[in-house]
């Protein structure tokens, strides 16, 4: 049986998950340093009881591990997010005034994301940036993939409701 | 439309018809916006060589591995296991007592730790615990024996029907269904039966036959005759004289017209049937019919 233990199995998780692990908490509270060291954490605790955690039960581990680490420690900063291919694309036919006012809907967006409750970011951001599938954020979460949906319309709703200024 | 519509519409869950409702509604052109600009979003940088190599510096050299130890960890489970086994077996084993047992028609001799010999009569059952024996001369009898204790510590006999105590000595022990006879040939033996003390010197007889003390001559034999394969008897009710026959030559016995209250002195011999046979019915004045593994005695002035 696959163990944990066996060192390529543990580097190939840490491969597939320390990043939205990250992620993760980064979307959670806004601070760099702190996702970090719950990366670094959860993995800590993932070797120390390899003998315990299956495989196919490490990913979730990962998640509840992390996310007990800070559960009403600290206060959520503001999250600060990038966008891709703005300033890098030197081809840009687009109007400066499309310029501008794309990056005031960005700034718009980026303010409705932080009042966003945290959890409804957190469930927003894995969807568009990582790419996760509902199933696995409900898993990630430990709820069902109904509160998932919940969650993503709501966030969705909420960010419309902040940019349109209603 | 349905729960949670814009989760389902990121998620290319509608159907047409509800994605052509939705894209009517006035909300669609910022919806669409929102979800096309945060598909551009970034999460911050995250170097996952270093933080792999930051968790490999703390755990993989420095500190014990947990992976070689396992080995170990698997023989030392096993091996507690075993230890615990072998030592209840021990435990249990020592605590378990020693059992002879002897069928109809056999007869054998048990030597105790200390020594001591029993000869255990046909059908009969002796137990004892080894452990501690010096400390503890206790054995329980079902049946008949005939005791030669070495000189110790107490020495009991347990039966159903009292103790017997001594502490250095030869005795013959009875006790089956109604009967109980201890004979003492040599020291001294102390009897307790319904919680009375009874002392019985050498060559003194304690009978108790279905709760009643019997008086008994003295005896006069240094040892009980059926070591000598003879079953004596005096003044006995004849049942238990032909449950003795039947013990010892392991056979049915059957009577017909006969009082077995009645009291039987003699002797039989225990390797001859015919001789027993003989030595029981002639003084009785009863008549027996000898089968295969049975006998029926039957009353002379039966037709």
């Amino acid at each position: 049986m696959a163990n944990v233990c066996e060192e390529h199995i543990f580097s190939s998780i840490f491969k597939d998950n320390s990043k939205t692990v990250f992620n993760y908490i980064y979307y959670k509270f806004g601070n760099e340093e702190k996702a970090s060291d719950a990366v670094q954490e959860a993995f800590v605790k993932l070797w120390e009881n390899c003998t315990k955690v299956s495989p196919e039960k490490a990913k979730s581990y990962l998640y509840t591990v992390a996310n007990n680490l800070y559960l009403n420690v600290i206060k959520a900063e503001k999250v600060r997010l990038k966008y891709a291919d703005l300033h890098s694309n030197s081809i840009n036919r687009e109007s400066p005034e499309y310029v501008l006012e794309e990056k005031q809907f960005q700034k718009k967006l980026d303010d409705a994301l932080n009042a966003l409750p945290e959890n409804q970011r957190t469930t927003f951001l894995l969807n568009r940036i990582d790419g996760k599938k509902y199933s696995e954020i409900a898993e990630m979460e430990g709820v069902s993939v109904k509160a998932i949906e919940k969650r993503m319309h709501l966030a969705l709703k909420t960010l419309r409701e902040q940019i349109d200024g209603i | 439309m349905q729960e949670n519509y814009l989760a389902k519409w990121l998620n290319n869950e509608l159907s047409e018809k509800e994605l052509a409702e939705f894209k009517k509604s006035a909300e669609y052109s910022s919806y669409q916006r929102i979800a096309e600009a945060s598909g551009k979003l970034e999460a911050p940088d995250f170097n996952m060589d270093k933080a792999w190599n930051t968790f490999k510096d703390g755990r993989f050299d420095q500190s014990p591995k947990v992976v070689p130890l396992h080995p170990f960890k698997q023989f030392l489970r096993v091996a507690a296991v075993i230890a615990v086994l072998l030592t209840g077996a021990y435990i249990y084993l020592n605590s378990q007592d020693e059992i002879f047992t002897t069928q109809l028609a056999e007869r054998t001799e048990v030597v105790l730790p200390d020594a001591s010999e029993v000869i255990l009569n046909a059908d009969s059952r002796l137990s004892f615990k080894e452990r501690k024996w010096e400390d503890n001369r206790n054995v329980e009898l079902d049946g008949e024996a005939f005791f030669k204790v070495a000189k110790g510590q107490r020495f009991t006999v347990s039966t159903d029907a009292g103790t017997v105590t001594v502490l250095g000595t030869q005795f013959n022990v009875e006790s089956r269904d109604g009967f109980f006879e201890v004979t003492c040939y040599e020291g001294l033996v102390s009897v307790t039966h319904n919680s009375n003390e009874h002392k019985l010197p050498a060559g003194n007889s304690f009978v108790v036959i279905n709760g009643e003390i019997r008086a008994t001559d003295a005896v006069t034999s240094l040892a009980p005759s059926w070591t000598q394969n003879e079953s004596s008897f005096t003044s006995i009710p004849l049942k238990y004289v032909l449950a003795e026959f039947e013990r010892q030559f392991n056979i049915e016995v059957t009577t017909q017209n006969i009082n077995t209250e009645q009291l039987f002195t003699g002797t039989f011999d225990n390797t001859n049937i015919d001789l027993a046979l003989k030595s029981i019915s002639t003084p009785s004045q009863i008549r027996f019919k000898l089968e295969q593994d049975k006998v029926l005695f039957y009353a002379e002035d039966t037709p």
